[in-house]
């Protein structure tokens, strides 16, 4: 379907640079173009538009949304800017706007914008879940895995992984991937990125499920700062409904950051006859100083033997605090899964550890329609 | 400590998590010790390291108030009175414990802790760092202050394999003698599908030591909170430790071995 556009931009040297990459770009026709967002109003119903671009550096125009919203209810809305914004973003989208550009922009860009935000919209109340453990090993890295496959299927909303575990991220071994940007990439140059182009530096595994990988080198980690991290994170909402953020172990500024901006944090750990439990309780001790904890923080224990509801309340009662869900050990599934590029859950749907993950991830969308609905 | 002869110090490393390093540490300690040497082991998995909890001590002071002390007067420090005593059967070696609360790890000082390490090198024979698994700030200093730098690995599935192959690389890059660092295996016979042959091949040389799996052993030795190699000495596991520690002691250099072959698919991965 080709896309009949209004474009509405106030500067007239960006209108005319604007109108010619529209009229460049394939699958677009510019309808109509406009320097003041009251003449579209009036004026741009007898074009019959299935697009309008809406300039928003003029903060004024951003009380017109709901008027354009109402007076073209089959056109999507997107606005446009010379910068992005997360509150901005948020608010146009709360507004009733589709997405947000930035401009100048190229014909692929605004393709992009399209077939991105065009569907659902941008995400504007996503779910951020960072996956902490108090030591490595934990078995985190295959339970978000197989978790944001199993969230991106059962829910067909935009799913994302963030690997954050910096020096020894395993994502990209985990899908199969051979990324040509990373987390290194992606927060070193986020100041002058939008969702739009953000979305490039994550690599899909399915129609909508993405991942933006660890760096290559361990070294490189040093080069990932907390303030663009923490924009990296937030301008990503703008694309997914939910992202998973795999986290280094222990408490150092990327887990910290991550726990603090996301919705949930999984304090996650494998049980193996150690002292597992008492380092949970000592992470623990340190997330209660939140005020929501018991909201915002769960826990997850893996390669739990028996892996049923009793051994789930025993776990609990143990740590003196819920446990959200307890994970079945397959050993050999995982391994094998993982040194083929493969997901445990596709290798083996019916296995004990796969409809675990499932149940984990049919909870996370209940609660999530109920927070929604 | 001017002309004072400072002991060895055995940093144990990893690049993967739940290797063994804390417990290949005890039981390199208190081999040491069985030996005859006076060892301290020093717990620098500062946030969860499990020594304490291996060896069932109960410590009153530990390395968080070592950098207190050293804080008020680095000249003037001395470690001793930080140190936790391990007794079993006549073998006794100190334990410098990690922070009781978390707070104080997170705030603990790469630079104090180097000092303190430093300190302890001159009252002991053989200094045993257990560290994390990440090249953080500390552990690359610890790592510098190591005489040896035990490398911890297993070999179960590929994520491993790959952080291994990308930790000893940047170890390498570091400019460390190559008698310097001691790439060990621990679990050798564990459930897995990967050829040790390839796993030395991608890594550019053989292991130096391999250590087998005895999981049933060593969970028995945690429980008991006694070190394998003085409770179990007849354990497989218990008996190449020993031999671990013989060659360290006797300053062993081993000669590289024979290159094998690398499978397809595992040339596939990591190429």
């Amino acid at each position: 379907m080709d896309y009949r556009v209004i474009l509405i931009e106030n500067n007239r040297l960006m209108l005319e640079r604007l109108s010619s990459v529209i009229k460049g770009a394939a699958g677009f026709e510019l309808a109509a173009r406009y320097q003041q967002p009251g003449d579209a109003l009036g004026q741009g119903g007898v074009f019959k538009p299935n697009l309008i671009l809406l300039d928003i550096d003029d903060r004024a125009n951003l009380q017109f949304i709901p008027a354009f919203t109402q007076s073209f209810p089959a056109a999507a809305l997107l606005c446009i800017s010379s910068h992005w914004n997360a509150n901005d973003s948020s608010h146009v989208v709360r507004a009733g706007a589709k997405g947000y550009l930035i401009k100048p922009f190229t014909a692929e860009e605004l393709g992009e914008a399209v077939d991105t935000f065009g569907k659902s919209g941008m995400a504007v109340s996503s779910d951020v879940m960072a996956f902490f453990s108090p030591k490595g090993k934990s078995g985190k890295t295959t339970l978000i895995a197989n978790l944001a496959l199993s969230l991106a299927r059962k829910s067909g909303e935009s799913v994302a992984i963030i690997d954050a575990d910096l020096q020894f991220g395993d994502m990209a071994v985990f899908f199969n991937l051979a990324p040509q940007s990373t987390i290194v990439e992606a927060v070193r140059d986020v100041k002058f990125l939008s969702p739009i182009t953000l979305n490039a530096y994550f690599q899909t595994v399915s129609d909508n499920l993405r991942v933006l990988c660890g760096t290559k080198k361990p070294d490189y980690a040093e080069l990932v700062d907390i303030k663009p991290f923490n924009d990296m994170v937030r301008m990503a909402q703008s694309l997914f409904r939910y992202i998973l953020i795999d986290l280094p172990a222990g408490f150092n500024p990327i887990s910290v950051a991550a726990s603090e901006l996301a919705n949930t944090t999984y304090l996650v750990a494998m049980v193996s006859g150690g002292f597992e439990l008492q380092h949970m309780q000592r992470a623990l001790d340190v997330f209660r100083a939140w005020p929501d904890c018991e909201q915002r923080v769960k826990t997850i224990f893996t390669r739990v033997e028996p892996c049923n509801a009793d051994m789930q309340e025993k776990l609990g009662l143990v740590l003196g605090y819920p446990v959200a869900a307890v994970i079945p050990n397959e050993y050999l599934l995982v391994s094998a899964a993982a040194n083929n590029g493969r997901m445990a859950m596709d290798n083996d749907p019916n296995n004990p550890l796969a409809i675990n993950i499932a149940r984990l991830a049919d909870a996370i969308i209940g609660q999530r329609r109920g927070k929604v609905g | 400590m001017e002309g004072a002869r400072s002991g060895i110090v055995i940093t144990v490393f990893s690049t993967a998590s739940a290797v063994g390093k804390t417990l290949i540490s005890i039981n390199m300690a208190a081999e040491l010790a069985h030996e005859g040497h006076h060892v301290c082991l020093a717990d620098l998995d500062l946030q969860f390291g499990d020594v304490s909890n291996y060896l069932k001590l109960s410590p009153t002071r530990t390395v968080a108030d070592a950098q207190k002390a050293v804080q008020r007067d680095a000249d003037a420090f001395d470690p001793m009175p930080f140190l936790t005593q391990y007794s079993y059967k006549g073998v006794n070696f100190s334990v410098l414990a990690g922070p009781l609360e978390l707070a104080e790890a997170y705030n603990m000082s790469p630079l104090t802790i180097a000092h303190i390490v430093k300190q302890l090198q001159y009252k002991f024979d053989y200094l045993v760092l257990d560290t994390t698994s990440t090249f953080s700030e500390l552990n690359l200093s610890l790592l510098d202050l190591g005489t040896i730098i035990t490398f911890l690995g297993i070999v179960d599935f590929i994520p491993t394999i790959k952080n291994m192959k990308s930790g000893c690389d940047t170890i390498r890059s570091m400019g460390y003698d190559s008698n310097k660092i001691r790439l060990v295996l621990n679990r050798s016979n564990s459930k897995t599908r990967i050829d040790l042959e390839d796993v030395e091949q991608l890594l550019g040389e053989p292991f130096y030591h391999v250590l087998p799996n005895d999981f049933v052993a060593a969970q028995q030795s945690i429980q008991m909170g006694v070190p394998l190699v003085l409770s179990s000495q007849s354990a497989s596991l218990a008996k190449e430790l020993r031999h671990l520690v013989g060659r360290y002691t006797n300053q062993e250099v081993e000669q590289t071995e024979t290159q094998h072959g690398v499978s397809s698919w595992f040339r596939k991965i990591f190429n």
